[in-house]
Order: C-alpha cells, then sequence, then structure tokens
C-alpha cells in the first residue's frame, strides 16, 4: 500500500495521557486575584461566592502513565510548577485527550484495517483501560 | 583597580542599565553578565535587577531562577560573594531559596510607584555597611508583586537573627508582613530588597541620593577584603 488509510494514520499516533496538575495558594496566603474575582461577581449579582484563584497545568505524558513517571510529575510540580512557600499542589492522571482527528473507531464499527493496525489498536486499548484504572 | 560588580541582564530585566550606571557613579567597574551564560567573568559582586524577567511568566523569578547563569550565582553565594536582588531580583532570590519567604502580589492590588520611606534595620551585611542602624532613608518603590510572606517561624528568626534590613515606615504600601522592605541570608552576603537604589544615586533623575550606600557598603566591603 503506498497510501497510509485514514485509519493506519489514526493508530500511529503516540499513546499520550494527561497529567492534570492544579496548583492553588495555600489557605493563609492573601490572594488578591481570588478576592477581585470575588469581589467583581459580587457587582454582578452572583452573591454568595467567594473564590480564590489557581492554576492548572495540562502535562501531555508520552507512554504509560507508571507510578515512576507520576513521581516525575511531582517533583516537577515542586521544582517549577508550584512554590511551595506559598502554594499547595495536587497532581491526577486525566483520561487521554480527545481531538476530532484523533477518534478512536468504535468496536462494532468495520473498518479496512490489516492485523497490525489492529494489533496497536488494542494496545492503544489496553493503554487506555491501564490508566482508567 | 576598582572591584567589578556584575549585573545580569535577563530577557525582560529592566534596570539593569541603570544598576551599572550605579556601581559606575560610586567608584566601582560594572560588568554585564548576560542570563544565558555560565560564566561571572571574575566578578566580586552580582546584581540582579529589577524588571519582569521572563515576563514575569508562571511566578515572579521562577523561570529566570534557572537560568543558566543562576547556577553560577548560587555556588558563589554560598561561597560568601555579595548579591544583591532588587526588586524583581529580590523575587528570583527568593524563588533560588537563597532568601527565605516569597514575594506575592501587592494586597492593595494595583501597581505601587511612588517615593518610599524605609527604616534601615541591619547594617551588618555586605550592601549596608555604610548606613547608620535606625536610619531614615526615601527611596523609590515600583512593584506589583511586592508583598513579602513567609511562616510565623522564618518571620521569629528573621526578626531575632537581625536580618531584616528594611522596613517600610508612614504606611505599608503592599502588604508585607512585617513592614518588611528587604532582608538578607544569614551570612549578610545575600540581600534582597523591593525599593529601587539604584535609581536614588544622583539628583538629577531622583529626589534623593539614598541609594548610593547600597553600592559603596559592598565596594568598601570588596576593597577591604583585597
Amino acid at each position: 500500500m503506498i497510501l497510509a488509510s485514514p485509519s493506519r494514520r489514526r493508530v500511529r499516533l503516540p499513546a499520550m495521557a494527561r497529567v492534570v496538575v492544579d496548583v492553588m495558594p495555600k489557605p493563609e496566603i492573601l490572594d488578591p486575584q481570588g478576592k477581585a474575582v470575588t469581589g467583581a461577581l459580587a457587582r454582578l449579582g452572583f452573591a454568595g461566592m467567594s473564590v480564590r484563584q489557581g492554576k492548572r497545568f495540562e502535562i501531555e505524558v508520552e507512554g504509560e502513565v507508571t507510578e515512576d513517571r507520576l513521581e516525575d510529575v511531582r517533583r516537577a510540580a515542586e521544582t517549577l510548577l508550584a512554590n511551595t512557600v506559598i502554594e499547595t499542589f495536587d497532581v491526577r492522571v486525566e483520561a487521554p485527550p480527545e481531538s476530532p482527528e484523533e477518534d478512536e473507531p468504535d468496536d462494532d464499527e468495520i473498518e479496512p484495517a490489516d492485523q497490525s493496525d489492529q494489533d496497536e489498536s488494542n494496545e492503544q486499548a489496553e493503554l487506555a483501560a491501564t490508566q482508567a484504572g | 583597580m576598582a572591584p567589578k560588580i556584575g549585573v545580569v541582564t535577563f530577557p525582560g530585566s529592566l534596570d539593569d542599565q541603570d544598576a551599572l550606571r550605579a556601581i559606575r557613579l560610586s567608584g566601582g567597574e560594572p560588568v554585564s553578565l548576560w542570563h544565558g551564560t555560565d560564566s561571572l567573568d571574575g566578578v566580586a559582586a552580582v546584581i540582579l535587577p529589577g524588571g519582569f524577567s521572563y515576563g514575569d511568566y508562571l511566578r515572579c523569578g521562577a523561570i529566570s531562577r534557572f537560568a543558566p547563569v543562576m547556577a553560577e550565582v548560587i555556588k558563589a553565594a554560598e561561597a560568601g560573594m555579595p548579591i544583591l536582588g532588587i526588586c524583581n531580583g529580590f523575587q528570583i532570590l527568593c524563588e533560588a531559596h537563597l532568601l527565605p519567604g516569597a514575594l506575592i502580589r501587592n494586597d492593595v492590588r494595583v501597581f505601587v510607584c511612588k517615593d518610599q520611606d524605609l527604616q534601615v534595620e541591619s547594617v551588618d551585611t555586605t550592601w549596608t555597611s555604610d548606613f547608620t542602624a535606625g536610619q531614615i532613608i526615601n527611596i523609590v518603590l515600583k512593584n506589583g508583586e511586592g508583598g513579602y510572606v513567609a511562616d510565623e517561624e522564618t518571620l521569629r528568626r528573621l526578626d531575632g537573627e537581625g536580618r531584616v534590613i528594611l522596613r517600610y515606615v508612614n504606611g505599608n504600601p503592599n502588604g508585607s508582613f512585617h513592614d518588611i522592605a528587604g532582608i538578607c541570608n544569614q551570612r549578610g552576603n545575600v540581600v534582597g530588597l523591593m525599593p529601587h537604589p539604584e535609581h536614588n544615586v544622583d539628583f538629577l533623575t531622583g529626589p534623593t541620593q539614598d541609594g548610593r550606600p547600597f553600592f559603596t557598603s559592598v565596594l568598601n566591603f570588596l576593597a577591604a577584603k583585597v
């Protein structure tokens, strides 16, 4: 085959998982941004809402997210993403990112795919299952 | 020969030229240092200037703290070299853990730019020895994130060990704990402060020359060392 079929292109994408790092100012640290947002919400009529503002980092991690990889992310968060003098952080794994061109073929969808494609596809499904667990 | 004092330029530094000029006016030999090099070019002291290095992305000073030159600055600081961080430089020193605590957004939620009254608290540092303890000075303050914060234990230690070098007087402009405007490390060679002494060295551009003693202090210290 000379031209890659769409299905081949799909399954060739590297396996990626998303790890999310949430960073929040510590409760005892003043949060002027959150205060400003709280004030603006009250002015807009959203009563009884008190806001603290933090940051969310979405990290696409190549390959399987093992405990070691998560430990790497935690170290990255502690080294750079958060300043632990004033902030706390939380690391968690999210489902793999979705994008319109990367639709996984449905199980019951009949697609012209050769065996190697099918194998890779199964690998991806397995990976997704591991990550979900 | 006049002692060489380096000023690091990061992408987004604003006051590097004024710092270089202040060194020259005070009798030192200014040396420009680039953030991307790993050489301090034989300088005897280093100033991290004010500005918005790396656009203040992530947190003020968080990315600059890992610039190649900073590995050398940290090594030199630990070996006793005089290091002064002004404003953004102070933020970088805190991010690098050369100084304790952190600087957060001003409690007043606006950028503050004013001639600020300050009290010199500690003169036992390489950057403040030419002042007299308790002296009231006036230096320009200009920042959006100058609120000094630290946990109670750290604040107690800073106060107890005489490591607060400058305090805001006649009003706290940004919510800094204990009115702290500047601190030093245990050894007194690393100093960070939010006000800008490099702008107050010449009556042409500032209402006082109260910034000069910071530069003459270190030059006298370095001259005495030789």
